[in-house]
């Protein structure tokens, strides 16, 4: 079962105040590559062609999500989500690697709610009886968080890899 | 339904035609003894033309009468075909490499960027795509070309089924949807059957559609009937005319599945070693079974004795 505990730090607060300067968001945007709409007010805007389970993606979404991403997920899932080494061979213990979040690994075939199971309750959440090193945070994490986490990575996808998971997560009809 | 009146037992000669006389059966005991213990062999339907590999490439044009050999690159483990791609076939080397031929086996090559060196145990063509191949290397995992043979890289490392990594002794792609914006790649190990999707995330049981649905409300699991466990499954088929048909080859028997695998009934009880299934017709097949090709008209139920017994 899961060896990692999850985040330690609860200090990284995801919630961004909304007296947030439109400066650092549009820089602490362009880190991640996010297109912003053009917005004359200075508060959250929304992250154009982006969405989480049907719902709009804030800017502050994202923002929080880098951070809660690199507290949680970067140790395994790498800090520019690249994945652990040679990910597509097995460990000794039979599991698989981490696999990287962004465009060359498989993330992105997953619909939100899959992704948002899977690291909510681990892989045999989707999968049942599958064991993996992946853990589950649905002890440590709360559901916002877990799709701002979500969020930032569609965030870092090029246009093809998000169009493809957007079309994968409306044909999703499962519950 | 009425079947086809054949007698077919492919020999080492150029031509079989209605040789079915006494020296036939002098080559006999020798083939039925190698088969019946697993040795390698595989068949695929091209269109109307069946093909066997079972020491040597065998072709028919009138489903199994007659049978012509073909020269290939090596000796050939593992057939695949393409509904909508005819005439291309891809084999799998014992040698290590996949050969490919445009033109029904009758001229093959391999391309430069080879795979690594080792027996090429299972392969497969893309359901949707003709120029995505899969092949299962021994001891290594499972590699995709997307370019028809000419490059190749790792998809995935091979399934962990009972304590242990386990070979990949055939391969199917089963256009059946994923829900993840593709298909299924159906895998028979030494010990039994698994599945990837073809993003390929992860190796995983086959599962009955609604599986997880039921698990979430707390209602009892839709019934299943699996394929005999701990038994190497030597050859799978995916009906290209209704992918949730499919056979396996198992030493038990043939078995037959209408929904993707989640159940299996046996359709023969010799053991069997190789099958194919036609391109249009899901009902039609041909299995090597006892070391012998038999050819059914009905998905299994009845089958054509071959006669040199
Ligand atoms: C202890 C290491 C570890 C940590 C920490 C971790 N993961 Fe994973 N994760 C894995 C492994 C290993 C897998 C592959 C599981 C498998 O398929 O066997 C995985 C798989 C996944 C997958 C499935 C990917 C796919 O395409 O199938 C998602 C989604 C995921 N992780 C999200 C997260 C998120 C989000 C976090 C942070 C909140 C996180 N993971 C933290 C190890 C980790």
């Amino acid at each position: 079962m899961p060896m990692n505990k999850g985040p330690k730090d609860r200090s990284a607060k995801c919630t961004v105040r909304r007296s947030v300067h439109l400066a650092a968001l549009v820089s602490a945007l362009a880190t991640t590559g996010v297109v912003v709409l053009a917005q004359s007010e200075p508060v959250d805007p929304r992250v154009e062609g982006l969405t989480f389970l049907g719902e709009p993606v804030l800017a502050s979404q994202v923002m929080a999500g880098q951070q809660l991403y690199a507290d949680n997920c970067a140790s395994c899932h790498g800090a520019s989500l690249e994945g652990q080494p040679d990910w597509r061979r097995r460990l000794d213990t039979g599991r698989m690697p981490a696999p990287p979040h962004d465009d060359s690994g498989h993330t992105w075939h997953h619909s939100d709610r899959m992704l948002f199971q899977i690291t909510k309750g681990g892989v045999g959440a989707v999968v049942p009886g599958y064991e993996s090193d992946m853990p589950a945070f649905g002890e440590d994490l709360t559901d916002a968080e877990i799709a701002a986490i979500l969020v930032y990575i569609k965030s870092t996808w090029p246009e093809r890899q998000r169009e493809f998971q957007a079309e994968v997560s409306a044909n999703d009809t499962g519950g | 339904m009425k079947s086809i009146e054949i007698g077919c037992r492919p020999n080492r000669r150029k031509v079989l035609a209605a040789v079915l006389g006494s020296g036939l059966a002098t080559v006999l005991p020798r083939l039925v003894q190698a088969a019946v213990d697993g040795d390698p062999a595989a068949l695929a339907f091209d269109g109307d033309t069946i093909l066997l590999a079972d020491r040597g490439l065998f072709v028919s044009d009138d489903a199994g009468q007659t049978w012509t050999a073909a020269e290939t690159l090596g000796n050939v483990l593992s057939l695949a075909t393409h509904r909508d791609r005819p005439g291309r076939v891809v084999a799998g080397l014992a040698e290590g490499g996949v050969s490919i031929s445009e033109d029904g086996g009758a001229s093959w090559r391999i391309f430069e960027a080879r795979l690594p060196d080792g027996e090429i145990t299972a392969v497969a063509i893309a359901s949707r795509n003709p120029d995505m191949i899969y092949a299962s290397l021994r001891g290594d995992g499972l590699w995709k070309s997307e370019d028809a043979g000419a490059t190749w890289s790792l998809a995935m490392d091979r399934p962990w089924l009972d304590d242990a990594e386990r070979e990949l002794l055939s391969l199917a792609s089963v256009e059946l949807e994923t829900g993840m914006g593709g298909i299924w790649i159906y895998a028979g190990t030494e010990v039994g059957l698994t599945r990837v999707p073809d993003c390929f995330c992860r190796w995983q049981d086959v599962q009955p559609g609604n599986a997880m649905d039921a698990l979430v409300a707390g209602e009892a699991p839709p019934s299943e009937a699996p394929l005999p466990g701990g038994e190497p499954i030597l050859s799978l088929a995916s009906a290209p005319s209704a992918p949730e048909v499919m056979y396996a080859a198992l030493r038990s028997g043939l078995w037959a599945s209408q929904d993707g695998g989640v159940i299996w009934q046996k359709r023969a009880s010799k053991a069997a070693t190789a099958v194919a299934v036609h391109p249009r017709d899901e009902t039609y097949i041909a299995a090597l079974l006892g070391g012998i090709l038999k050819i059914s008209r009905d998905g299994g139920a009845t089958w054509i004795e071959t006669g040199e017994r």
